[in-house]
């Protein structure tokens, strides 16, 4: 049987695609190694929220001025792995089922693209066979990044993949890398109790965001304790039998070194190119990753490829869309993702959620630009809740009125940045994000008093007390 | 009895007029005082009145054209009544008052009074109400149209009767509130935009292709230029704008030249397997013909002519996307087989594309020849950095005078081209006419051989 449609990865991108071509009538299959879902189901967004959010009620508690004894309150690690692994269970199961009501074919084994139709598989333990498809989707993801250098054990040394099945929890973390992932994961850690120190090459953290984004959140983790490292370099990682010490070179150009029981090594994502012969298939490339068009087509006829693999912003609804593109594609149909209208949500100690432009960017791309905000101090929900840390950011274009950035920093802020997707998405005003009617008591309003503050209207602000 | 719509006079100042919108159509009933037409005259923009009720029969006035005020730009009949037939065709420009004289000795009802003008419009206002002429703003009162998110196409940016029109239609399109926004600062209405979006929803992207097909209009395929047509278009262009073309022509007799091809054919056939063609005759001739005017086969640089010493002749190959032009080297010195022979395999590989560098670039004078189509002659650009190109039309038979007899002829008209800068028009006459006496006295030329 050729199939119509092969895909090798079953990630956020590979099964979206699977699920989409089999909505229309394809023939497919879809390859996978290890457990459908990839790495956000398996070793990425979902098990780092799960601890993520089981992390955050513990440091609520634990800082609560109204629960009684919630000193000694304590945090059973391995319940909160065991809750990980049951959430992913969960999932994963659904996903499968999900995959079969559709009618996908699943071949587990490493899928190796032989020729722009065929594909080798090649299952644990058994016998190779080799498939045909009339078109092949590549999704095999990423992995994290080891610097030349180091080493990872899995034990003091770890990458997110060791981390996140980890059964022990550190006391004192050094996070080298802080950008995404190294933020989320300080996070978890200084909600649990840990000491971090984050040790970052960049100028910034977060080094893509807005810069008062950045600033917010570098603040926040200083006040929660957190020593903040930029500019620096790792020299060198030495261990003994239950500890390690970082040396590292600072801004300054002082070497200095941070001890600690734990390593994590958060210094970015490489594509997987497993089952891709490189020399042999002549694909083109940009520079690590694979080069496609906005169509997600590569340089062979017939393959396309999509997610991490071909680089951009390593996130699981990019992945989505691109797969939806690439079988959109399939059908004839353009369907380009735009990189400006994928919203970025980063679950720090304080949420964020954005999307387009930051400041910086808009003030290149267009000759005027206006900027508004509305802090969650001005907010009642965000009191009620008792998070009023936080704002949102809002630039628009003067002229016509376009959202070009939205950048919200506090209290589900990565819910809140949907509503700016849409608006972005419905091409809405400025204007448009405060026409409909919010419920109160929510953070929602902020988006909407922000859209009002950008001429000047917001009413939970006293006159010209915020300027835009 | 038929009224004729003239342009009134707008003011003592005021001599012409143009009607920038009609607003009734031909066949349309109107009523006396009712806005007819918009007219601009000097910057002034206003509705005109019709004169008379009936139908609005004929518009001899297109709209865009300047003519004199009082100048008949429309007829209006009573219901029933034919269109007098000398308004039957519309002229160009309308008709002036003073042509219309003769149409009133026709039945046409004598103007009695200029066509009423309604108040001028005021002037644009920074930031005030948008300007509109009052079909427009009645228009845009009936159908809920904000005028101020109207683009209007009247002189000045006057929002005249059509762009609101454009305006209501545009209003049942599903578009993006940016897409809609986009479309109506640049004028052009939403109808027949394909959208994109969900459920063909028009986007901005959308509106934003739109503009750029109807500011390039009828286009039709786009077709990347390949390597050797960016080429072609590059050193055609520098040739056409930098060197200054003389052209020269003159006729050819062939017949000498054909019978002479005719003799030695066999013998080339049976000695060396070539046939020569008459080009091989027109490179062999020309190669000699430029030993007596070296500056043919110069090349100007800077502010030097420099002479070159090997006279390398190009012929101008067709090729599918293109052409080619392979020079035969030192063609003043080789013997006839040896020009057949080369350009015999420079032709192939041309056509092959297998020719290597030096041989396209080493040419110092080309040969250009249109002769197996129906072409009697042509001027040629040359082919830089040469100084002289020779255009070669089809050999044709003629009559000719001959001593009291009229004969059959054989010609062929010979075209030079040549970089005034380098050469004047005495020496590129001189040339020609040399080449000319070569190619005539075949068996005499090729002696030298």
């Amino acid at each position: 049987m050729i199939y119509d449609l092969a895909i090798v990865g079953s990630g956020p991108g590979g099964y979206t695609a699977a699920i989409c071509a089999a909505r229309e009538g394809m023939r497919v299959l879809l390859v996978e190694r290890d457990r459908l879902g990839g790495t956000c189901l398996n070793r990425g967004c979902i098990p780092t929220k799960s601890y993520y959010y089981d992390a955050k009620l513990f440091h609520a508690a634990r800082s609560s001025d109204v629960l009684l004894n919630n000193s000694h309150i304590a945090v059973d690690f391995a319940k909160m792995l065991e809750r990980k692994r049951r959430v992913v269970g969960t999932l994963c199961r659904g996903l499968e089922h999900i995959i079969h009501s559709h009618g996908i074919t699943v071949a587990v084994g490493q899928g190796d693209l032989l020729s722009p139709r065929e594909i080798r598989i090649t299952p644990h333990g058994s016998e190779p066979y080799q498939v045909r498809a009339a078109n092949i989707i590549l999704a095999t993801g990423s992995r994290p990044t080891v610097p030349r250098g180091f080493t990872v054990d899995g034990r003091i040394v770890q990458t997110t993949d060791e981390a996140l099945n980890s059964p022990d929890l550190p006391q004192q973390v050094v996070i080298i890398g802080a950008g995404v992932i190294g933020i989320e994961m300080a996070s978890i850690y200084i909600n649990l109790g840990a000491r971090v120190s984050l040790i970052e090459m960049l100028p910034d953290i977060l080094f893509t965001e807005d810069a008062d984004v950045r600033a917010a959140m570098r603040e926040i983790l200083i006040r929660r304790g957190a020593k903040v490292h930029l500019e620096s370099v790792v020299l060198e990682i030495s261990k003994s039998e239950e500890e390690a010490m970082v040396l590292f070179k600072n801004a300054a150009g002082e070497v200095l070194e941070e001890p600690a029981d734990r390593v994590l090594l958060a210094t970015g994502r490489s594509p997987v190119l497993d089952g891709l012969d490189v020399n042999r298939l002549d694909m083109a490339f940009s520079g690590r990753f694979v080069r496609v068009d906005k169509r997600m087509r590569t340089s062979i006829s017939g393959v396309y490829a999509i997610g991490d693999l071909v680089g951009g912003m390593m996130l699981a609804h990019k992945a989505a869309a691109e797969g939806e593109a690439a079988v959109a594609d399939l059908k004839g149909v353009s369907r380009p993702v735009q990189p400006h209208r994928i919203p970025r949500c980063i679950w720090g100690l304080a949420e964020i959620g954005a999307i387009g432009l930051t400041e910086e960017e808009a003030k290149a791309a267009r000759p005027r630009i206006r900027v508004s905000r509305f802090p969650y101090q001005a907010s009642g929900a965000a009191h009620a809740l008792g998070e009023t840390d936080g704002f949102v950011k809002l630039i628009g274009d003067p002229e016509s009125g376009e959202i070009l950035g939205v950048h919200i920093i506090g209290a589900h802020a990565t819910e809140l940045i949907s509503e700016a997707s849409t608006a972005m998405s419905l091409e809405a005003f400025v204007e448009d994000l405060c026409e409909g009617i919010k419920p109160h008591p929510t953070v929602s309003e902020t988006l909407s008093e922000a859209a009002l503050n950008w001429n000047n209207k917001a009413v939970h602000l006293p006159a010209s007390r915020w300027p835009r | 009895m038929a009224t004729e719509v003239v342009i009134p006079m707008l003011g003592v100042t005021i001599e012409t007029g143009i009607i920038v919108e009609w607003l009734k159509k031909e066949g349309d009933p109107v009523q006396k005082g009712e806005s007819l037409f918009v007219v601009e005259a000097d910057k002034v923009v206003t509705e005109v009145e019709a004169p008379a009720s009936g139908i609005l029969a004929k518009i001899l006035l297109p709209v865009g054209q300047k003519v004199p005020v009082l100048t008949v730009v429309a007829i209006i009949t009573e219901p029933g009544e034919a269109l007098p037939k000398e308004y039957g065709e519309p002229p160009a420009a309308g008709r002036s008052a003073n042509a219309s004289v003769e149409a009133r000795n026709h039945g046409a009802e004598p103007v009695t009074e200029p066509a009423k003008v309604r108040k001028p419009l005021p002037q644009t206002v920074p930031d005030g109400p948008p300007r509109a002429v009052p079909a427009a703003r009645k228009l845009a009162r009936e159908k809920g149209i904000d005028l101020a998110r109207v683009q209007g196409s009247g002189p000045e940016g006057v929002i005249l009767y059509k762009d609101v029109a454009t305006a209501v239609k545009s209003a049942h399109v599903a578009a993006s509130r940016l897409a809609r926004q986009a479309a109506e600062r640049s004028g052009i209405g939403l109808e027949g935009i394909a959208g994109s979006g969900v459920r063909g929803r028009i986007m901005k992207s959308d509106v934003a292709r739109a503009i750029k097909e109807a500011a390039a209009p009828h286009l039709g395929k786009v077709v990347q230029m390949d390597r050797m047509r960016q080429v072609i278009a590059r050193r055609m262009a520098e040739s056409a704008f930098t060197a200054p073309h003389i052209h020269f022509f003159t006729e050819l007799r062939m017949d000498a030249l054909l019978s002479f091809r005719q003799q030695v054919l066999q013998d080339f056939e049976n000695r060396y397997r070539l046939r020569p063609s008459i080009n091989d005759f027109l490179i062999k001739a020309a190669a000699l013909t430029i030993r007596d005017f070296p500056l043919m086969n110069a090349t100007l640089r800077g502010e030097e002519i420099h002479i070159l010493p090997e006279i390398n002749i190009c012929l101008a190959v067709a090729l599918p996307g293109g052409l080619i032009t392979p020079a035969i080297p030192s063609a003043d010195q080789c013997g006839l087989s040896e020009i057949v022979r080369q350009r015999e395999d420079l032709v192939r590989r041309a056509r092959a594309g297998t020719l290597n560098i030096d041989e396209i670039e080493r040419g110092t004078f080309t040969i250009s020849s249109l002769a197996q189509y129906d072409i009697t002659h042509f001027t040629a650009i040359l082919n830089p950095p040469q100084s002289g190109i020779l255009s070669v039309g089809k050999t044709r038979s003629q009559l000719e005078l001959n001593n009291g007899q009229v004969v059959s002829v054989q010609t062929c008209m010979l075209g030079l081209s040549v970089d005034h800068r380098v050469i004047d028009g005495a020496m590129a006459a001189e040339f020609l006419q040399s080449l000319k006496w070569r190619l005539e006295k075949p068996t005499f030329s090729f002696l030298h051989v």
